[in-house]
């Protein structure tokens, strides 16, 4: 049974005990509009909680992409780059970015539930 | 500052558009997707408010004369009833901007840009003769532009089939619902469309009438990001971007917007550059180029030849009719042959390019 966790940065993480998969939120896809561009984290590196994992670009503005825990990279979604209208379409679910395996589990407990990220996606539209 | 608003303003807000400030103008820059009004504009019709450009009509005896002077394309060649692509330049022969002049016979209408309205209006005034008048009508003059594919279908059922048959470059003034407007057909996408000029008062009616006959062809309601990428697909120079007063029009590869055998400001200094060839003459020089890799240019990227850095990005952007990145620069002239490989560094990547034509999109305007 996985938990889907937040950052206040809008990006999600869906935990499955000792691993996550990590995404934008719908909510920020829309604020960007039409993205056209995603840069990855490489498969086998090391990010860190916090800290930028990679960048996103609209056709609007870059933006960068904070990771919501860290821990080593086991996975990418290689298809993403070439694809990231992905992200528009469906952004817990195609637009996934990559696996985590966690170095920290109680890192999870600064994230945000899902009504907590609501309530500040309320707060910021307004 | 509160920011300028069009008559449209609300038909923009109804139309659930995201706004932004651009230089001090509250505009659209999307409705539903950028990416899909783009591609509208290619394949069937997108529809533009673009009233925040400037309208600065030039009246009088010496008229002519004046303009002649202090532009670089030659305005004699016009007929009543055509625009012409021109530059206003300082006497260095720096670009102060750009400009669409229409020939109405009795006077000439300047069309500039919104953020060098007030400068340019300032700078013809100083400039002057007694035999010359000024008159900035911007404030009262609103402005639609129809683009795409089947823009002529639809001022044909809004308007009437003269007015659909108007040559590229040329205009007619026309009386819509007893108001007088003038129809061009001209536009910044390098599709067939039309860019029609009204009073404010009579920009709704306009608008809902080219939206409800335009429904049947796909018509899309576009911003200004759209506007952006259609313009960069076309490889059209934007001021602030590829043109301001420190480039020349030989660098910036508009020489054919340059009629060295008339009289105009700074024509010595282009004139000896001109000598001593196109290329030769110049230090840097314009291209456009399309990236080999994924990766989105943007406005003062470093643009590199092997590791030496030799020249950096003016506009970039995700073509969505070629799915692949585009843009436009300046680089040192020896580099500025198609097909030269380049590179361009955004944040810590080099990313691999190569120069290309400026015309991206092969242009679909009438001829």
């Amino acid at each position: 049974m996985s938990v889907l966790k937040f950052t206040k940065t809008h990006e999600w993480a869906k935990i499955d005990a000792q691993t996550a998969v990590v995404g934008i939120t719908d909510y920020a896809q829309k604020s960007l509009g039409d993205i056209v561009f995603v840069e990855l984290p490489k498969a086998g590196s090391v990010i860190l909680q916090g800290k930028r994992f990679g960048t996103i670009e609209s056709t609007k503005a870059a933006s960068e992409l904070y990771a919501p825990l860290g821990g080593e990279v086991i996975e990418i979604n290689k298809e993403l780059v070439n694809n990231p209208q992905w992200i528009n379409e469906s952004a817990f679910e195609k637009g996934w970015m990559f696996k985590v395996k966690l170095a920290d589990v109680s890192q999870i407990n600064s994230l945000l539930d899902e009504n907590a990220y609501e309530e500040l996606v309320a707060k910021e539209a307004h | 500052m509160e920011l300028k608003t069009t008559p449209l303003y609300q038909k923009h807000i109804d139309s659930k558009a995201r706004i932004v400030d651009f230089t001090g103008w509250a505009l659209p820059v999307e409705y539903a997707s950028v990416l899909k009004e783009t591609r509208a504009v290619r394949t069937s019709c997108g529809l533009f408010d673009v009233s925040h450009m400037g309208e600065i009509r030039i009246k009088g005896k010496g008229a002519l004369a004046f303009l002649q002077y202090l532009t670089s394309n030659d305005i004699s060649r016009t007929t009543p009833g055509q625009l012409q692509y021109n530059l206003f330049l300082n006497e260095n022969a720096g670009i102060i901007d750009d400009l669409m002049v229409y020939n109405c016979a009795d006077s000439f209408l300047c069309v500039v840009n919104a953020s060098n309205c007030a400068k340019v209006y300032q700078w013809l005034v100083k400039n002057k003769s007694n035999d010359v008048q000024i008159v900035d009508e911007s404030e009262t003059t609103a402005l639609l532009s129809l683009q795409g594919p089947f823009a002529s279908c639809i001022i044909e059922k809004v308007f009437a089939k003269s007015a659909a048959n108007i040559g590229y470059m040329h205009f007619i003034e026309y009386s819509f619902l007893g108001k007088k407007i003038i129809i061009s057909r001209s536009g910044y996408t390098g599709e067939d469309g039309f860019e029609i000029y009204c009073n404010n008062q009579d920009a709704v009616s306009l608008w809902d009438s080219m939206v409800a006959e335009g429904r049947q062809y796909g018509l899309m309601l576009c911003g200004l990001g759209a506007r952006d990428i259609l313009r960069i697909e076309a490889g059209y120079p934007l001021y602030g971007h590829e043109i301001n007063e420190d480039t020349n029009p030989l660098e910036a590869s508009l020489e054919w917007a340059v009629k060295l055998k008339k009289e105009f400001i700074s024509k010595e200094k282009l004139c000896r550059m001109a000598e001593a060839g196109l290329r030769a003459g110049l230090r840097r020089k314009r291209i456009g180029f399309v990236l080999l890799d994924r990766a989105l240019p943007r406005q003062g990227y470093p643009i590199y030849r092997n590791s030496t850095a030799i020249g950096e990005v003016t506009s970039g952007a995700y073509s969505p009719n070629l799915n692949v990145f585009i843009g436009m620069g300046y680089v040192e002239k020896d580099y500025s042959s198609l097909g030269t490989p380049i590179a361009i560094k955004i944040r810590d990547t080099v990313y691999n390019a190569k120069v290309s034509s400026f015309t991206f999109i092969k242009s679909h305007t009438k001829k």
